[in-house]
């Protein structure tokens, strides 16, 4: 089937019909449009996928037009589908119309209703480049594009300025990452003359040996990119900050789609990453730093989007850890099953807000189970996805990461107990926001008005955030280098004891925050847990150190040479020229044996210059 | 002579724009319209290749040679169409001698027309001050509250950096005369002087100044925020547009043609002046808060990306070059109108003054958006295709001043959406009550740009090819 160009044009265009009308169109045609062009592209897409796997899982390439050639460089807009791309596209279109479709519902007493429906068709084409191109220049077109609407939606509430703070932040952050990748590229065009990615991979293969030095460089900057855009350690920052965006946008962007893009990217190019056991290693402690930092830090926060999105900075860690120890396939079976889970989990904490009147705390929430029972039954079918519960689409993911990080070579033991130690952590945060928001006395009353655009995709991703996982991820299996999710087989306690973990955070987390048999109080409100608190709370720091490190003295560089220092050098010139004009205007005064008298001297001098010069 | 007859045509015009001003007051900007949109159509009708010659002052050897290969095409295809857009943005700018104005703005594109055309070193320094002498009238006459300092300032650093490529010209056809016996002025000739390397490197150092005070490049850059700042709108549009663009063409029509071993020799020292206008350009604009000055220092870092791109030696980063400086001319000459647009409106350009202006005018702010987005580099916009191919070809030759230029790409995100914050987001500005939306004449031009920025970013191949045989002709690739 050809027409593979349709699945981002359609949402292109809705974007077009948007931004041309200029918010003229009533809600009704906008949502039809928001909402419909990415439905339809869903429609393409399946049917692609279809025809795709009756064909065999033959991947396909569509070549669009030559998009720059000059010299040996030449790079077309192109497209390529396989095993990989077909899931992400699933995703995207997938997840994202049904967010599409809720926010028909969220936005609708916002101003700029057209506007947001505009960036977030824009933002489903980018991704969709990023995800389909076939070259790593498309590729990045559509990252820096999805970059760009990741700008747009969180300030998109722009009359307040912190959110244009946030949205400025998220955007300068990543294109520090953006800026590794980008040198990445120039590197292995230099090296392999290609940007294309299915050639650069053959030729990498075949030009590099085991732990080259260069290939190693290369995944390193390509790494660069993946942190940033996935908002992992050390560039994680920007992401908490981004809930300021509306809850749609969070859900679709900064959980199930955009952020998880660096994973697909190391995904993409893992024969570099294979060829560089370091690089991978690198990937690995990347992961499992910012899953550890992220998990413990979820567990101070007051703000139920903010509690989200250390969850998914500390998921997309375990992406990141997977890809490490080599689970290629687990890595993107939890991509997809997160998006699940993660979209339904903001989506009904977006039901919650709205029901609250934008109230985000946990702690002015409490009782809710029983006033908003669609939000609440989501939220736990979600929660117990993110905590990896038994028979729940995460767990089967999930498992797998933990396993297969058992067996690494370098790693092993450690890796995997920190892993649990994080997952552990998970579920009692999980729990905690759970039982803190929905259970206890109610503090704020909820007023829900929500209609069916808004509960329906809530109810279908939480079928999928159950169901999503029995049936493993074949089409991948294919493209990634460890066979698919079916390859891994286990035996042993490690098996009982990885999945108990989440169940016995559960357990814990009731007994803390729901029953209260379990008191924490002598240890929060002692002086070491409260500056424990305060630094978890805090993202561990992080922010204070770019802030001291990087902000501040730019800010400062740039107050002390508003007026440009090199300028003083011509202001000097021109300051000296003046200074000269007044000596010399004072020679002349007007009186005729003055100038008589400068006369004869000069012509004395010129006469001794003539007598005495050499040679004279 | 039909690249004279649109030399002539736009002297003309601009000698007939002067004197309709008796007719009617409006008279001399329908006229230079007029004009424009004539010479846009004449200009369809020469044939890329075109290449007349006539006798001036044959005693000296000076004649009229004139060419249009695909890279004048391209330049004088961005002058004409930016001309146009000059024309329509000050429509309702200019109360004071409006005749003057139009001879003016007509007489600065014919200059740089006949600059983009000439292959006779002595009419290439006659078109180079035929386009300073209006454009400084532009800005004494009719520019902002510091117009004299401004416009004295331009005046003074493109004469003598003018005079010094004089001296270097006059050096070169003398140079040129005792090794062959023959007193020319004609490009192609003088390609083939032999000259002695130790003049030819200063020879080289005499054009590549005048050229890079031109563009501008660190440390030459002064002049440029000063007389871009204090410029009447259609002054600033031109300048930034199309005057900078001469300093470019210069490097890649004279300097390296002329004098390849010396350039080759000095290409270092002019890749880090590049890499330095990236970084430093971008760190002065964040700096300012003086919406016009921003942008005006925003194009020291993206013409950085030009002068890198020359020097980087090879054809995908010359290419580059070409592709960053039409897209540059589109880009910045919007925002310098957006600029204007603002100042016309609230009397300002401080951006303290503004902030949350989407709310009054959300076109504006759309608009706006999109440029800053264009000039920060967004993928399938014009300026990223010109900066990416500009930074993948230098990398082959040196990767520490590439690095540092893409550094700069960074600070250009700061420098830009900080621009966008405190203009048009962010809590609205209380003294700001109303402001008037973009009207019908204001957004189609900018519409026009936007679709130019936009071709240009995703089919880039249609310059591309234009300037291909231009640029595989410098021999730069090994």
């Amino acid at each position: 089937m050809d027409g593979l160009w349709l699945i981002p044009a359609l949402p292109l265009v809705g974007f077009l019909i948007l931004f041309v009308t200029e918010g003229r169109l009533p809600n009704r045609v906008v949502a039809f449009i928001g909402a419909g062009s990415v439905g339809l592209s869903a429609l393409v897409a399946l049917f692609a996928g279809l025809d795709f796997l009756e064909q065999g899982g033959v991947p396909r390439a569509e070549h669009l037009w030559t998009w720059m050639a000059a010299g040996p460089f030449e790079v077309a807009v192109g497209l390529y589908l396989d095993g990989l791309s077909l899931v992400m596209v699933g995703v995207i279109t997938g997840v994202g119309f049904l967010i599409h479709l809720y926010a028909t519902g969220y936005m609708a007493d916002e101003d700029g209703y057209s506007r947001f429906f505009a960036y977030m068709n824009l933002f489903v084409f980018a991704m969709l480049m990023l995800v389909l191109g076939d070259n790593l220049l498309t590729l990045f077109l559509g990252w820096e594009g999805v970059g760009l609407c990741s700008y747009l939606l969180i300030g998109f509430f722009h009359q307040d300025s912190a959110n244009g703070y946030a949205a400025r932040k998220a955007f300068v952050v990543t294109r520090v990452g953006d800026t590794f990748m980008a040198v990445g590229l120039f590197l292995l065009f230099r090296e392999l003359g290609t940007l294309d990615i299915q050639a650069a991979m053959g030729a990498a293969t075949l030009a590099w040996p085991d732990g080259s030095t260069l290939c190693t460089l290369i995944a390193l900057l390509l790494l660069g990119g993946a942190v940033g855009k996935s908002a992992q350690v050390p560039l994680q920052t920007w992401l908490p900050d981004a809930m300021a965006g509306p809850t749609p946008v969070s859900a679709l962007i900064h959980a199930a789609t955009m952020v998880t893009a660096g994973v697909y990217l190391i995904a993409r190019t893992h024969d570099l990453f294979l060829l560089s056991p370091d690089a991978q290693l690198a990937v690995a402690v990347v992961g499992l730093a910012t899953l550890f930092i992220a998990s413990f830090t979820a567990l101070t926060q007051r703000d139920i989007k903010r509690i989200l999105a250390y969850s998914t900075m500390s998921q997309i860690g375990y992406m990141f850890f997977a890809l490490g120890v080599g689970a290629w396939s687990a890595a993107i079976f939890h991509l997809m099953t997160h998006a699940f889970f993660k979209a339904l989990l903001f989506l009904s904490a977006g039901s919650v807000i709205l029901a609250l009147h934008h109230e985000q705390d946990i702690f002015k929430m409490g009782g809710l189970w029983r006033r908003l029972p669609v939000p609440f039954w989501c939220m736990v079918i979600g929660s117990a996805a993110l905590a990896a519960l038994p028979f729940t689409s995460g767990f089967y993911s999930k498992d797998i990461i933990l396993l297969t990080s058992f067996d690494h070579e370098s790693g092993g033991a450690w890796f995997w107990g920190l892993a649990a130690l994080a997952a552990f952590m998970t579920s009692l945060y999980t729990a905690r926001m759970i039982f803190i928001a929905f259970f206890g006395e109610m503090r704020t009353e909820p007023h829900d008005h929500s209609g069916v655009n808004m509960w329906l995709p809530l109810v279908i991703l939480a079928a999928l955030a159950i169901g999503g996982g029995w049936f493993g991820l074949a089409p991948v299996a294919a493209v990634l280098p460890d066979g698919g999710v079916d390859a891994a087989h286990h035996e042993g306690a490690i098996v009982w004891v990885t999945a108990l973990i989440p169940i016995a955070g559960v357990l814990v987390g009731y007994l803390i925050f729901g029953g209260k048999q379990l008191s924490v109080r002598a240890l929060v409100e002692s002086k070491t847990g409260q500056s424990i608190a305060r630094f978890w709370d805090g993202g561990w720091g992080f922010d204070t150190f770019y802030d001291r490190l990087v902000v501040r003295p730019f800010l400062f560089l740039a107050r002390i040479n508003k007026s440009d220092v090199v300028d003083f050098l011509y202001t000097g010139i021109a300051a000296f020229a003046r200074r000269l004009n007044i000596v010399t205007v004072r020679s002349q005064t007007g009186q005729l044996r003055w100038y008589a008298a400068n006369m004869a001297l000069g012509l004395v001098l010129a006469l001794l210059l003539v007598f005495l010069a050499p040679g004279a | 002579m039909q690249i004279l007859g649109l030399i002539l045509l736009l002297l003309g015009g601009g000698a007939l724009a002067a004197a309709s001003e008796r007719l009617h007051r409006n008279a001399p900007r329908w006229l230079a319209l007029g004009v424009i949109a004539a010479s846009g159509l004449y200009l369809l009708a020469i044939p890329v290749g075109t290449a007349e010659q006539a006798a001036w002052i044959p005693r000296f050897g000076i004649d009229l040679i004139l060419e249009m290969d695909g890279l004048s095409f391209a330049m004088v295809a961005l002058t004409l169409f930016l001309g146009l857009i000059a024309i329509v943005s000050s429509w309702s700018e200019i109360d004071e001698s409006p005749g003057f104005f139009q001879f003016n703005l007509l007489w600065t594109l014919a200059g740089v027309v006949g600059v983009f055309t000439a292959l006779d070193l002595f009419l290439f320094f006659v078109f180079w001050e035929v386009m300073l002498v209006p454009m400084y009238f532009l800005i004494a006459i009719w520019g902002h509250e510091a117009r004299a300092y401004a416009a004295m300032k331009f005046f003074l650093f493109t004469q003598i950096s003018g005079l010094l490529m004089l001296f270097a010209i006059l050096t070169l056809v003398y140079l040129h005369y005792e090794s062959s016996g023959v007193i020319t002025f004609a490009y192609e000739d003088l390609r083939g002087a032999e000259i002695d390397p130790t003049y030819a490197f200063l020879l080289m150092l005499g054009f590549f100044v005048a050229f890079v005070v031109k563009l501008p490049g660190v440390p030459f850059h002064t002049w440029l925020p000063d007389a871009h700042t204090q410029a009447p709108t259609a002054g600033s549009v031109i300048l930034a547009g199309i005057l900078l663009k001469a300093g470019a063409y210069g490097l890649l029509r004279f300097v390296v043609p002329l004098f390849p071993e010396a350039a080759w020799d000095f290409r270092w020292p002019a890749m880090f002046l590049g890499a330095a206008s990236v970084i430093y350009g971008g760190y002065l604009a964040f700096s300012q808060s003086d919406f016009k000055r921003l942008v005006a220092y925003s194009s020291i870092s993206h013409m950085g990306f030009v002068l890198l791109g020359v020097f980087a030696w090879n054809t995908v980063a010359v290419q580059g070059a070409v592709v960053q400086m039409v897209a540059h001319g589109f880009s910045t000459a919007a925002l310098f109108m957006m600029a204007g647009a603002l100042q016309q409106r609230l009397h300002t350009r401080e951006m303290g003054q503004m902030g949350g202006l989407w709310l009054k005018a959300p076109r504006m702010g759309s608009v706006a958006l999109f440029f800053v987005v264009a000039s920060l580099g967004m993928p399938g916009l014009g300026n990223f295709v010109g900066e990416f191919m500009v930074l993948i070809g230098a990398f082959q030759v040196d990767v520490p001043l590439t690095i540092a230029a893409a550094i700069g790409i960074i600070v250009a995100a700061v420098y830009a959406l900080s621009l966008m914050q405190r203009s048009f987001q962010g809590e609205p500005n209380a003294a700001v009550e109303t402001m008037a939306d973009f009207g019908f004449r204001e957004l189609s031009v900018m519409i026009l740009m936007m679709v130019a920025l936009v071709w240009l970013g995703i089919y880039p191949e249609t310059l591309l090819n234009l300037s291909a045989p231009v640029v595989s002709e410098l021999g730069v690739d090994p």
